[in-house]
């Protein structure tokens, strides 16, 4: 990888010693063609996105082709930056190298292993880590950390500790072999797996591994066990356990665990991905070899009264609307494994879940913890053998939670849980229920049912989560009406506000008449995978608190009445897609290429070697190529008068212009330009928007507190240099031509168009993206702009905050004018994502932008938002 | 609705992931729907079974999707077909509509765009029938 960068920069640099300045047209052939990647890296990024909503159908294919795509692009930016800066950016091949090969190794479907720390606490762990810390504890922490419901405390031994000891020690070859040439079946395999067993029990786990170990051991005891020993369960947590294969029982476990005997256990349950039956289980479900690895949970242990396994429906017959629990005095493994008789009992799925059904057993002997580690049988106290062990309150609870687990992994759900000594319901482990799949018939009728079923309205407003919910609507008007929700509603509102966020936990849809699909709700129903519709305009019209309806989120369908076998249909699919391979692939993929760490041009960082995504490749070379150009000196005399200029106009703007042919009027020799010396079409009409408008003084800049916080180190950075450092804006002008590129704030504009009197010709791109403050008013400035440019014709795209405007072949008069308009729009909206601190903002502020924009008179005192103070 | 009334359609695609997301949208739509993710043993069901739908992708390992539609046309005409594509065969799809093939769609595409295309190549069947 070094290589290749080295040898092209020796290339280059012999290419460079001969150079002779660059001619104008050819530099402005660069920054075009750099200005052109970079949009179409960050509309592919955007794309890429957004296939991970589940409306598109992709594959494995298009994952790759973007990926070499979006290298190609990157490659050819870093290309022209050091063609227009004279190789000084030659470090950022080398970055592009290292993401390149990361993205390969994802593409191969081997891990990053060195990226992987050993070991990981739960808070820190969540389902994005299921390669890594396997699926038992991917699921628990999700649970742990999205749902907020309690369950253990403890950390994850993540496969890279894995790979590691068993090749340090040959093991990994010799599985390789096992693999390849060994044995298939028999006492010759199992004798071979037993050798393979042997060695991982007596491993040497070198200090790096067992320093960490320790060190997490620690942290959690410090803040469960006060001062005394803890005690942890040691749980197998495969790569692909507990999603769509089950390994039941495949793997072993161990309960009440000393610290001090945590590392031989964990290397017990490393070894149990050999035993026999774990091998077949995988050969038989297609598992690569590669994809053979154990991550290991190690739960601070729960100090169980009650303990047992809860089924959100019946696998059998998913139609009979219950909720199955097992449960039994002490420990859950007699109810896992079957070795005892256990009380049954039978719930129903609708709140609030009365018992249906109860077998209570005699229950001579429950299992607890041995004092000192380990677990032991002991004698129930009379009174309680006979007596049912869990009371209708918990097992009303239990229903609820595991309702509440299935709306969100989408699944019907086999969850362990246990009561402890203080009351308290935790999960243990959360786990997809196979249920008995669709046959031809069921689906017929399904198909039947949906067709004879009235519908509400079909394809209108926005689908913000997929999903199916069937219940009673509850309309809810006022926030007193929130406290009122009752639990499995599907909640209508007018509008999405943020205050719908408290109850969503509860309920089972959302519909709204109004809102947004990037506003601060439809976040939180995708957090928490709420089937949610927006904009659907008539909602609260069209139901009424108490009917009956079906929300298909998924062909964006309601029908009136319930259809359970939809909702059954849903749940008796065998993936979910955001488990599919393709998904995961493509989320891991983003991970690397979409984050954006450079954000600051002033920090340190801001250098190639700071670049550790594709977007900040992209950030970078964009921020130097402006730089590049706007501090351009061209050579000769001839060139004398495309010198960039700044621009002295009324607004604090600090705006080089260069003219690349006729755009401007000036004196050659001057260092500035007039506002009447810009003679480019298009730029005089964008400056007659941006500074005529009167708009940029009358601009809301007025801080609310939280707004001021999250920008607080920002601004004062911005305060304190020069500005020549941050606000590098520049114009390339020609006639009938501009790009303008504005930084002002922390926000990214674009404007390139071209204007002439024919009409096949004309032009206008526009692109916003970013902002200081949150992204959720980023998001809603993004709808601000949105929403104006479409008002205004332009055909729009938005992504997040990324806002994309074009507009084509209107006539030059037209054109002029659009352009007046996008410059007055980035002249009122520098600063006004700090103000959008609600959605109805929103609406206020599109309604004063166009009486402004209309009658440009009124003044500035009405620039305050509304309702008071924030904060 | 009786079995024997729904529309029939086979899916072929080598990427498993295409026909699980497709399946279950078309049954649900009322569709009978058998997927293929090898095209030898979708052509050997072919020809046990004339279908009314055809979607296949064009570039797949074995029999290429050409080939394979070229077959299904002959055996029976009367079936539409689909061709789903990655963008970069999209010439060699648009070459596939003087096969006699329905319409192409681009992958990545929207469920409900796929479902539309069906749609359609149902109502010229019936206008034909």
């Amino acid at each position: 990888m070094k290589a290749l960068g080295a040898r092209i920069r020796q290339v280059l640099n012999r290419w460079t010693r001969r150079r002779s300045p660059l001619p104008l047209p050819q530099v402005l052939e660069y920054f075009r063609s750099i200005l052109a990647r970079n949009n179409e890296i960050l509309e592919l990024m955007a794309e890429m996105g957004d296939k991970l909503s589940g409306e598109y159908v992709f594959d494995s294919q298009y994952i790759r082709s973007s990926c070499e795509k979006l290298i190609d692009l990157c490659f050819h930016m870093i290309h022209d930056l050091n063609t227009l800066g004279h190789q000084k950016y030659m470090d950022l091949y080398d970055c592009l190298e290292r993401n390149k090969a990361t993205i390969k190794e994802i593409l191969a479907g081997r891990p990053a292993l060195q990226e992987i720390p050993y070991t990981i606490l739960y808070e820190h762990c969540n389902r994005d880590w299921r390669e890594e810390v396997g699926g038992k504890n991917a699921n628990l922490t999700e649970v742990r950390n999205v749902l907020e419901l309690p369950t253990p405390d403890g950390f994850a031994i993540t496969i890279r500790a894995y790979h590691e000891l068993l090749d340090a020690a040959g093991i990994n070859d010799l599985i390789a072999r096992l693999d390849e040439t060994g044995p298939r079946e028999g006492k010759d395999l199992e004798q071979a797996l037993r050798d393979v067993q042997e060695k991982i029990l007596n491993l040497h786990i070198p200090d790096a591994i067992a320093s960490e170990i320790q060190h997490r051991i620690e942290t959690v005891a410090r803040r469960t066990g006060g001062g005394e020993e803890i005690f942890f369960a040691v749980r197998s947590s495969a790569p692909g356990e507990d999603t769509e294969h089950s390994f039941a029982g495949l793997h072993r476990s161990f309960l009440n665990v000393g610290e001090g005997k945590l590392v031989q256990a964990y290397r017990k349950v490393l070894a149990s991905t050999f035993s026999p039956e774990a091998w077949r289980y995988r050969r038989d479900k297609g598992f690569r070899s590669h994809e053979r690895a154990m991550a290991v949970g190690c739960q601070v242990m729960v100090d169980a009264v009650v303990s047992g396994v809860l089924y959100t429906l019946d696998p059998v017959e998913p139609r009979s609307e219950m909720i199955t629990v097992a449960a039994t005095w002490g420990f859950g493994p007699p109810v896992v494994e079957g070795s005892r008789r256990v009380d049954r009992f039978q719930v129903s799925r609708d709140p609030p879940h009365p018992l249906l059904q109860m077998h209570v057993v005699h229950k001579q002997e429950a299992l607890v913890m041995k004092p000192g580690g380990g677990m032991q049988w002991v004698e129930v106290p009379e009174p309680e053998q006979t007596k049912a062990c869990l009371n209708s309150s918990q097992l009303s609870l239990l229903a609820s939670t595991g309702l509440l687990l299935e709306r969100y992994f989408k699944r019907p759900q086999d969850v362990e849980w246990a009561f402890d000594t203080s009351g308290r319901l935790v999960i243990l482990q959360a786990r997809p229920l196979r249920v008995k799949p669709f046959t031809d018939t069921d689906t017929c009728r399904l198909a039947d049912l949906a067709a004879d079923t009235p519908v509400v309205w079909s394809g209108r407003g926005d689908v913000v989560q997929r999903g199916i919910a069937a219940g009673r609507v509850f309309v809810v008007e006022g926030d007193e009406d929130l406290q009122r929700v009752p639990p499995g509603a599907i909640l209508v509102a007018r509008e999405s506000s943020p205050r719908l966020a408290q109850v969503i936990r509860q309920v089972q849809g959302i519909i709204t008449d109004v809102g947004s699909p990037m506003g601060h709700m439809a976040t939180v129903a995708r957090e928490f995978r709420v089937p949610t519709v927006v904009n659907t305009r008539t909602a609260t019209r069209d139901l009424r608190t108490g009917d009956e309806i079906t929300l298909d989120a998924n062909e964006n369908v309601i029908y009136r009445g319930r259809i359970q076998d939809l909702c059954y249909y849903e749940l008796a699919q065998g993936e979910v897609f955001e488990e599919s391979y393709e998904y995961r692939l493509l989320q891991r993929l983003l991970r690397h290429i979409t984050p954006l760490n450079l954000v600051d041009p002033q920090s340190p960082q801001f250098s190639p070697q700071g670049c550790r995504t594709l977007h900040d490749i992209t950030r970078f070379v964009h921020e130097r190529a402006v730089a590049e150009l706007a501090n351009i000196n061209l050579a000769g005399p001839h060139l004398a008068g495309s010198k960039p200029k700044r621009l002295q106009a009324s607004i604090p703007l600090d705006l080089r212009v260069i003219d690349a042919e006729g755009g401007t009027q000036a004196d050659p020799h001057e260092r500035t330009l007039q506002l009447q010396d810009i003679v480019s079409v298009p730029m005089r009409a964008f400056l007659s928007g941006l500074v005529g408008s009167n708009l940029w003084e009358r601009t809301p800049v007025g801080m609310d507190f939280g707004a001021f916080m999250s920008s607080m180190s920002r601004t004062f950075d911005t305060h304190r240099a020069s500005l020549q450092e941050v606000g590098l804006n520049l114009a390339v002008v020609s006639s009938n031509y501009m790009n303008v590129n504005l930084r002002i704030g922390y926000h990214f504009n674009i404007i390139d168009a071209y204007v002439t009197d024919r009409i096949d010709d004309n032009y206008i791109y526009f692109r916003f993206l970013g902002g200081v403050t949150d992204s959720t008013r980023r998001a809603r400035r993004a709808r601000f702009i949105a929403e104006m440019l479409a008002r205004w014709g332009f055909r729009v795209e938005i992504h997040g905050d990324l806002v994309v405007g074009r507009m084509k072949k209107r006539a030059r008069a037209t054109m002029e004018e659009k352009l007046r308009l996008v410059g007055a729009l980035v002249a009122y909206t520098r600063q006004l994502d700090v103000q959008l601190v609600s959605d109805q903002e929103v609406i206020r502020h599109l309604d004063r932008f166009t009486r402004l924009l209309e009658s440009p008179s009124e003044g500035p005192e009405d620039s305050r938002p509304k309702g008071g103070s924030h904060g | 609705m009786d079995k024997e009334d729904k529309t029939r359609i086979l899916i072929l695609d080598d990427e498993p992931i295409v026909c699980k997301r497709l399946k279950p949208a078309f049954e649900k739509a009322g569709y009978e729907v058998e997927t293929f993710t090898d095209s030898t043993r979708a052509l050997e069901r072919t020809r046990e079974q004339d279908f009314d739908v055809v979607i296949t992708d064009l570039k797949m390992e074995k029999i290429d999707g050409m080939q394979f539609l070229t077959e299904v046309k002959n055996q029976s005409p009367s079936t539409e077909v689909i061709v789903i594509t990655g963008f970069a065969t999209m010439e060699t799809a648009k070459e596939s509509l003087q096969k006699g093939v329905f319409d192409f769609v681009a992958k990545p595409f929207k469920i409900h765009e796929i479902v539309d295309v069906v749609r359609r190549a149902e109502a010229k069947r019936r206008a034909g029938s």
